[in-house]
């Protein structure tokens, strides 16, 4: 921890405790865990951007079926690569402090694929397709009975979409959301 | 001056900042002006019209500064109408308003980590607030905001800290990355009662153990005129030498040498202890051991219940608004099905799989269902036939059982009250001869006494482990839905071990109560039942023993070879003998009735509540290694929400089903005469009224008033006005959600509806337009040709 203590003042540290749901000693943790994904690199630069495959790396990442979203809905340069400052604010929101509704809005934007603002049928289906895994393969039939309960349930405007507003009722009701999307650092 | 310079600074700084407050005001009533709009319009696919209400675009992070600017906007005027509770007020641009106090601007900030965009425009957007100019806060509200921002840091630095001793991180995290969240909640539990079992240890300790061992008590001599008196009923009884039995066996079963420690009941002082403080205090300090005996088990209990209640009722709540939702089952499926924390591959493998088949049996029990209210009412007669039949079962393995443990237990005592006199009589009448012939016999005889003694723990134990079995494999004949069932089996195993304590119970219940005992020691050699309470306590030590022992061996003699040979072992006959799936309902059960039988016996043996906090802190580990070794990732999904409240459930039954024998043998059953507090009495609860009795005057009026009516009635009216405002309260939060609810539906439809008139407008539009243009062009091209 010594060593990660010198690559950050004391006025940094403040500012990404004051802006993310981590206390100093976990940001510093946080950049531990960043530098095992590249040592050298990081050890040079301690916010130095990491291509997404690097990132990927992270074990949590590595195995989670919408790692490349997850990337890219957090890289600030849209293409997935992170820098630290990145990954910090990717495991402030998947932190346990963080509220609901935080984690609702990133939920919402990892699963809107096609990034139209709204979880349409593809996203939908997209995302049954990655929860199922590469293996196993649910028939097109049952992706459409499935698809067409979920919309059941949860659209209210009946536009065949999720909005935001939509989804973010759906989250509230679920207490099994903010447990599952959660990473402990 | 500097001060001069930075007012005007400021000012200017304030100017801006009007000038842009304003511009962003108009921009978010008309976003980039009529004539944007109508551009956008123009410009805009039609079908793609909704990313451009306003809605859409408020969350629209990607497109930075603007968005940005907003964003705060709706923090800084949700921030304030939580403050002002103005709404209006908020919505106009006020021009003080954006010069805001010091401690706005620390809320402002504190809000910022919820914004949805990258590290460094949050930094940008802290510098900004941080450097713009605020008012100072004056007087008291500046105290009150320093203390407010002191105790957030203080928290801050109290949860780092507990952070650091928090138990067990790595160890949950490992079992979260390979079991997700269900199994881990179940982890957790188990660290909630080893903290449970901490504080009431502490209870035991600092008002019991501590007092006992420190405190000298004056040693009275028996009177022989009196030989019934409770002096020397005790001291015949502290006196009696004790068999001597091998120390190992006295330590696993708590008698012997053991009987006559601090461990149990029986050495506790019935005396006022009294002490001359030396200079601090004048005068005489009491410890009335009596009395703290019967407040420290009253402080415990209130202390569980309390915990249970709190942390159940959290849960709960969270119950309460899913089963109004109860039809969003898909989407919770869908959306909260992947647990993010799983970082180990296998894991992932079995996790999807897992998925794939819940989303199936979801799917397919849909149709089933469709399918049954289309079939014949025979098959559903079929089935509910079936069921009862099942339950018939379950109700006769039960009873079953039952007089298994009672003849157990009955059989077990006749056969070491013969033994207790068995070598009396041996020793009266038999030479010499059969004296040798009893010796040799003898090292047999005190192995079978140990089997004797543990005859009804074991019985006990083997039929919470073999029943349970078989009622899961019953369970598969009666069709319930997978929440069901879980349920469903946990209730019968629930049963079956409520049964078999309550056969034990009821059996020392008659034994204790029995007429024709003799009470005082001087008069018997009869050695069990001189102290009861000593007894009892020593039968829930050995139950607790023998569970323990049971746990090891089962995980590390039989399941470990079994997972051994499921790994290494190709055959398939040996998989299916050797997979364990690390089965929830069934871990969960183990640790609840330990802690029943630590809550109950912990008032007959005040070591159990550290008997058990050692025991929880090693079955955790024991359960960990059952979990990460011996199991394979369960093809069931556990929910994380719904398991808790239901760990909470069965334990606040099983707090109720120890703590009532315990206030039963409290308040009726009579004390033993020859040890313990309560020597002399004729009920625990008459020595609370004696003391009572002691209190002024005052005081007893004042206790005595809160048990008449004329405290309770009005009493009771104020509790029932309070739970009719509640309800009151909930009913119309209902009807506001429902209200609520179709007003977003109603609203969407109008949204709908509007955006398609208005697409259909622009198509419209775009092709006059086209049209327009087209005769343009071939007036263009007529005047060309005309020229």
């Amino acid at each position: 921890m010594g060593q990660g203590k010198s690559q950050f003042t004391e006025e940094e540290l403040q500012d990404y405790e004051d802006l993310t749901y981590f206390t100093k000693s976990e940001v510093l943790y946080a950049h531990q865990k960043f530098k095992e994904l590249a040592p050298e690199k990081v050890g040079h630069n301690k916010n130095a951007k990491l291509p997404m495959a690097k990132i990927l790396q992270y074990p949590e990442l590595r195995v989670n079926p919408f790692r490349d979203r997850i990337c890219k809905v957090f890289s600030s340069s849209n293409d997935g690569d992170c820098t630290f400052e990145d990954f910090l604010d990717m495991m402030s929101v998947f932190s346990q402090n963080a509220p609901k509704s935080v984690k609702a809005e990133h939920a919402f934007r990892i699963f809107d694929f096609d990034g139209d603002d709204m979880i349409g049928v593809s996203d939908l289906s997209e995302v049954v397709e990655r929860l199922c895994g590469v293996e196993l393969k649910l028939s097109e039939s049952e992706i459409q009975a499935l698809i067409q309960n979920v919309l059941q349930e949860a659209d209210l405007d009946d536009d065949g979409a999720l909005s935001f507003a939509e989804f973010e009722h759906i989250i509230d009701k679920s207490s099994d959301f903010s447990h599952s999307f959660r990473i402990r650092l | 001056m500097s001060g001069g310079n930075s007012k005007n600074k400021s000012r200017s700084k304030r100017h801006e900042g009007w000038e842009e407050a304003g511009g962003e005001f108009y921009q978010e009533l008309y976003p980039g002006g009529e004539q944007e709009l109508f551009d956008n319009l123009q410009r805009a696919d039609a079908a793609k019209l909704a990313t451009l209400l306003p809605s859409k675009q408020a969350r629209n992070t990607t497109t930075a500064k603007r968005t940005r600017s907003q964003n705060e906007r709706r923090q800084s005027t949700y921030a304030r109408t939580t403050q002002s509770r103005d709404i209006h007020l908020s919505m106009l641009p006020d021009l003080s308003e954006n010069l805001s106090n010091e401690e706005r601007t620390w809320e402002e900030i504190m809000q910022i980590k919820a914004m949805p965009v990258p590290m460094h425009q949050k930094r940008d957007l802290k510098a900004r607030l941080q450097n713009a100019t605020k008012l100072r806060l004056q007087g008291f509200e500046q105290l009150q905001w320093r203390q407010r921002k002191v105790w957030y840091r203080f928290s801050i630095r109290f949860t780092e800290i507990m952070g650091k001793f928090e138990l067990w991180q790595s160890a949950l995290r490992e079992i979260e990355g390979k079991f997700g969240v269900g199994v881990v909640s179940y982890f957790l539990f188990l660290r909630w009662l080893f903290f449970l079992n901490i504080a009431i240890s502490l209870f035991v300790i600092v008002f019991l153990i501590l007092p006992q061992v420190l405190l000298v008590e004056n040693s009275l001599l028996c009177n022989d005129t009196y030989p019934n008196s409770t002096i020397c009923c005790s001291e015949a009884y502290f006196n009696r030498n004790l068999t001597g039995n091998n120390v190992i066996l006295d330590l696993i079963q708590g008698t012997g040498w053991m009987e006559r420690t601090i461990l149990f009941y029986g050495v506790y002082s019935d005396q006022i202890y009294s002490y001359f403080g030396k200079s601090l205090w004048q005068g005489e300090m009491f410890f009335n051991m009596p009395m703290a005996f019967i407040l420290v088990p009253i402080c415990w209990a209130l202390f569980s219940l309390i915990a249970i209640v709190k942390t159940g009722a959290k849960g709960f709540k969270e119950r309460l608004i899913e089963s109004e939702g109860q039809f969003y089952m898909y989407c919770n499926l869908v959306f909260g099905g992947w647990d993010f924390c799983i970082h180990n591959e296998k894991s992932a493998k079995i996790k999807h799989k897992a998925l794939y088949n819940e989303i199936k049996g979801c799917l397919e029990k849909e149709r089933f269902n469709e399918e049954t209210q289309l079939r014949s009412k025979e098959s559903h007669i079929l089935m509910h036939l079936r069921r009862i039949l099942v339950n018939l079962l379950v109700f006769i393995i039960l009873v079953a059982s039952g007089v298994l443990i009672y003849y157990a237990f009955n059989y077990s005592r006749e056969l070491l009250d013969e033994q207790m006199s068995g070598p009396e009589y041996v020793n009266r009448t038999a030479e010499r001869l059969t004296l040798e012939l009893y010796r040799e016999g003898y090292t047999f005889g005190r192995f079978q006494n140990i089997v004797l003694e543990f005859l009804p723990s074991i019985c006990i134990v083997v039929l919470n482990i073999i029943v349970p079995e078989i009622f899961e494999h019953l369970i598969h004949y009666e069709d319930y839905n997978p929440a069901h069932v879980i349920f469903i089996s946990l209730l019968r195993t629930v049963l079956l071990r409520l049964s078999s304590f309550a056969v034990l119970l009821s059996q020392i219940y008659i034994q204790i109560t029995d007429p024709n005992r003799i009470l005082c020691s001087v008069y018997t050699d009869e050695g069990r039942l001189e102290c009861w309470e000593t007894y009892f306590g020593q039968q829930l030590y050995k139950l607790i023993l023998t569970d323990f022992a049971v746990q090891f061996v089962m995980i590390f003699f039989i399941n470990f070879p079994r997972s051994f040979i499921a790994r290494h072992s190709h055959s398939n006959c040996l998989k299916v003998i050797g997979t364990q799936h690390f089965y929830l309902p069934k871990h969960v059960l183990d640790i609840v009735y330990v802690q029943t039988v630590i809550w109950m016996g912990a008032y007959f043996c005040p070591f159990l509540p550290l008997i058990g906090l050692i025991y929880s802190f090693l079955i955790f580990y024991m359960k960990k290694f059952a979990c990460l070794v011996n199991s394979t990732p369960s093809p069931i999904v556990y929910k994380a929400s719904k398991s808790k409240s239901l760990f909470m459930s069965f334990l606040l039954l099983g707090f109720v089903i120890s703590i009532a024998p315990v206030a039963y043998a409290i308040a009726e059953i009579m004390p033993s005469i020859n040890c313990g507090p309560f020597r002399g009495y004729s009920t625990v609860w008459e020595y609370v009224v004696i003391t009572f009795d002691t209190f002024p005057n005052i005081l007893r009026e004042f206790i005595f008033l809160l048990g008449t009516s004329t405290f309770a009635v009005p009493a009771f009216a104020v509790l029932l006005f309070f739970l009719y405002y509640y309800w009151a309260v909930a009913t119309a939060n209902r009807h506001m959600v429902t209200v609520l609810k179709n007003q977003l539906v109603l609203e969407g439809h109008d949204k709908q509806f509007l955006l398609n008139r208005l697409s259909a407008f622009i198509r419209q539009h775009q092709k006059r337009c086209e049209r327009n243009r087209a005769s343009f062009a071939d007036d263009d091209s007529e005047q060309n040709s005309s020229r």
